[in-house]
C-alpha cells in the first residue's frame, strides 16, 4: 500500500492545494518498507490529482484541503484522510497505530464530516454546502 | 487599555485580527477572523498560525515571518486561504510587530480582508481564466487538462468542438493565459453573430475609402489580436468568401485589410470553435476541407454535461460560492431534492444551463437551502418522475422502468428512438411502457 503525505521540510504541508513535495511512503504488513519524495509537478488540481493516481497512491494524508480538489482525488480512487497536523514522523507512526484521531494530529476548523470522508453526503440528508457551516 | 476592551475594538472591525507570539501560536483572534477562516477562536487561540491561516505563503514566504526578522511591516499582500468549508478565498495581508510598554518584540499582528470578491469581478473582467477554473473530475475533461499546458507552448492552431455551453471560450482563454503570448491581447470573434459582409471587415479592417462611409482606417479584430490569440467561435457558420480569406491568414500568415494594396504581417495564433460537427459540415460541402484540415491540427472535443454528470455537484457548489460572492447572500446548499432533480435533468444548455438554473433559485431563495420549489419549471418534471428513476431499484423490473424512463427523457419521448437507444424492439418497449405504467408523452418536452 502507498500513502502520500504532502510535506513541507519534516512536517505535513499546512495545505495541500499549495504543497510543493509530496512523502510516498510505502507499507507492507502495517510496516513501513520504503520512503521517497516526489516533486508534485502541477498547481493545477485535476493534475495533482492525476499525478497521484499514477503513482499508485492508495491513501493521501494531508493538512487542509479545498472540497474541489478532495473530491478529485476521491473521484480517481485515492482516499484523503485530511486535516491532519504534525511531524511526518510521528503521523506516519500515529498511521500505523490507529491513532491518527488524536487531537494532537487533528487541525482546527473543518467541514462536517471532512475527516471521515469526502463525496456525497449520506443518503436522506441534505446535501453540505459551501458558507454557514461551522465545524461539529 | 483593558484586555476586554481590546477584544471588543477588534470584534467591531471588519477586519480579520489575530496576534502571534514568539512561538508562532495564536494569542488572540478577532470576529471578523473567525468569519473570514471559518474557524472559532476557541479553537483557533493556541495554535500554531500556519494551521489556521492556512494560505499559499506560511511555507515558503511566510509574512509575518518576514516582519519578524526584519521590523518592515508588510502591507496588502494578496494571498489565498482554504477556509474551515474547504473554499479556496483570496484575501489581503497586512503585518506589524507587537511590542509591548517596553518596546520589547512579544509577537506579532497580522490583518486581512477577504477580497475574493474582488478577485471574481476581475477575474470576470480581464478574463482571466486558467485550468483551475474549470470546474471537473470527470475522466474526459481530465485528458483534456493534462494535454492543455503542453497544447498552449506549441502554438498550434486548436480546433475545440462542443455543444452551446459547454466552455468552449473558457478552454480557449485558458489556452492563451497558459501560452508565452499570456501577456497579449486574447480577441474574440462569435462569426455567428455578424453578418457575412460585415465579418470580413471586422476580422480584417479596412482602409479609408474602402467603401461609403469608411471616412479612416479601421483595424481588424486580426489587427487587435497581433501577438496574441484570436478566438473564432461558431467558425461553421462563416461563409464560403470569408473561409478562403481565413485560409489565406492560416497558409501564409498575412491578411489584406479590406480596400487594401498591400498585405499585412498577422503573428496570431488562431483558435476556433464549433457547436457543431465540422466534418460533417465538410461531408455536406458547406465547410472547406483545405480550411478543415488547416483548423483541426489539434482538436478538443468537449463533452456535454448529460456525459459528464458527477460534475454537476462540484458545479453547484461552485456556482453557490460565486453567487453568495456576487449577490451578498449566504446560501449553503441545496436539498438532496434538487440534488436528485439536478442530476436527473438532461442540460440541453449544458454547464451555462445549470449556471442559468442555480441562479434562478438565487432569485428564489430568500433562505439558507436551495429547496425544490425554487428550481425553473423546465427542471421540476424531472424531479416528479425522478422518484422511480433514482429510486435504489429493488428488482428488475424496476431497474428496466429506470432505464426506460432515462432513455425516454434522453430522446423527447420518441419511443422509437429510446427502443434504438435501449438495443431492444419497439414492439418491446410498447409492450413494457404498457406493463409497467410509464408515461411517455411527460417526457414529450
Amino acid at each position: 500500500m502507498n500513502i502520500a503525505i504532502p510535506i513541507w521540510n519534516d512536517c505535513v504541508s499546512n495545505v495541500f492545494d499549495f504543497a510543493a513535495r509530496i512523502l510516498l511512503v510505502e507499507i507492507e504488513n502495517n510496516k513501513e518498507i520504503s520512503r521517497s519524495q516526489i516533486l508534485l509537478e502541477s498547481r493545477s488540481l485535476s493534475q495533482r490529482a492525476d499525478q497521484l493516481k499514477n503513482l499508485k497512491v492508495d491513501i493521501v494524508i494531508c493538512g487542509a484541503v479545498s472540497r474541489a480538489l478532495a473530491e478529485m482525488v476521491t473521484a480517481s480512487g485515492v482516499k484523503v484522510l485530511p486535516f491532519v497536523t504534525g511531524s511526518v514522523d510521528d503521523v506516519v507512526r500515529a498511521y500505523l497505530s490507529q491513532q491518527l484521531d488524536n487531537p494532537e494530529f487533528t487541525m482546527p476548523g473543518y467541514w462536517p464530516g471532512a475527516r471521515k470522508g469526502f463525496g456525497r453526503c449520506q443518503r436522506g440528508q441534505r446535501r453540505c454546502g459551501r458558507a454557514g457551516h461551522r465545524e461539529v | 487599555m483593558k484586555n476586554k476592551e481590546q477584544n471588543v475594538i477588534l470584534d467591531s472591525i471588519t477586519e480579520g485580527v489575530f496576534t502571534v507570539g514568539l512561538d508562532w501560536r495564536i494569542t488572540s483572534f478577532n470576529l471578523a477572523a473567525e468569519e473570514i477562516t471559518g474557524i472559532g477562536r476557541e479553537k483557533a487561540i493556541g495554535r500554531h498560525c500556519k494551521d489556521v491561516l492556512r494560505a499559499e505563503v506560511c511555507e515558503t514566504g511566510c509574512t509575518l515571518r518576514h516582519t519578524m526578522d526584519t521590523g518592515e511591516p508588510i502591507m496588502n499582500k494578496a494571498v489565498h486561504i482554504i477556509d474551515a468549508q474547504g473554499n479556496k478565498r483570496a484575501i489581503a495581508i497586512s503585518t506589524a510587530l507587537l511590542k509591548n510598554t517596553s518596546g520589547k518584540v512579544i509577537g506579532g499582528v497580522e490583518s486581512f480582508r477577504d477580497i475574493s470578491m474582488v478577485e471574481q469581478l476581475r477575474k470576470e473582467i480581464e478574463g482571466r481564466y486558467s485550468c483551475e477554473d474549470i470546474i471537473s473530475q470527470s475522466h474526459k475533461m481530465r485528458n483534456l487538462f493534462a494535454i492543455l499546458p503542453n497544447l498552449a507552448e506549441s502554438n498550434t492552431t486548436v480546433l475545440i468542438e462542443g455543444e452551446s455551453g459547454t466552455g468552449k471560450e473558457l478552454f480557449a482563454r485558458a489556452i492563451h493565459n497558459l501560452s508565452f503570448r499570456r501577456d497579449k491581447p486574447f480577441v474574440a470573434v462569435n462569426c455567428g453573430a455578424l453578418p457575412d459582409t460585415l465579418l470580413e471587415s471586422e476580422l480584417f479592417g479596412y482602409k479609408a475609402g474602402a467603401f461609403t462611409d469608411a471616412k479612416k482606417d479601421k483595424p481588424g479584430r486580426f489587427a487587435l489580436a497581433q501577438g496574441g490569440t484570436i478566438f473564432l467561435d461558431e467558425i461553421g457558420d462563416i461563409s464560403a468568401a470569408v473561409q478562403v480569406k481565413l485560409l489565406r491568414v492560416l497558409q501564409e500568415k498575412t491578411y489584406e485589410p479590406v480596400g487594401a494594396i498591400s498585405t499585412v504581417k498577422a503573428d496570431v495564433r488562431i483558435i476556433t470553435a464549433s457547436n457543431k460537427k465540422l466534418d460533417q459540415l465538410v461531408r455536406q460541402e458547406s465547410f472547406r476541407d483545405d480550411l478543415y484540415y488547416r483548423i483541426n491540427v489539434m482538436k478538443l472535443e468537449l463533452p456535454p454535461l448529460r456525459d459528464k454528470k458527477e460534475d454537476i455537484t462540484l458545479l453547484v457548489d461552485h456556482f453557490i460560492s460565486r453567487f453568495n460572492r456576487l449577490q451578498n447572500k449566504n446560501i449553503c446548499c441545496v436539498t438532496n431534492e434538487v440534488t436528485t432533480a439536478l442530476l436527473a435533468y438532461d442540460y440541453p444548455g449544458n454547464v451555462r444551463e445549470l449556471e442559468n438554473i442555480i441562479e434562478h433559485c438565487f432569485v428564489l431563495c430568500t433562505g439558507e437551502i436551495i429547496e425544490a420549489k425554487h428550481l425553473p419549471a423546465s427542471v421540476r418534471p424531472a424531479l416528479q418522475m425522478d422518484q422511480i428513476e433514482t429510486s435504489k431499484p429493488a428488482t428488475i423490473k424496476q431497474m428496466e422502468a429506470i432505464m426506460i424512463c432515462q432513455a425516454l427523457r434522453r430522446n423527447k419521448g420518441n419511443k422509437t428512438a429510446a427502443a434504438r437507444d435501449l438495443g431492444i424492439d419497439k414492439s418491446t418497449l410498447f409492450r413494457k411502457i404498457k406493463a409497467l405504467d410509464i408515461k411517455p408523452a411527460l417526457y414529450a418536452e
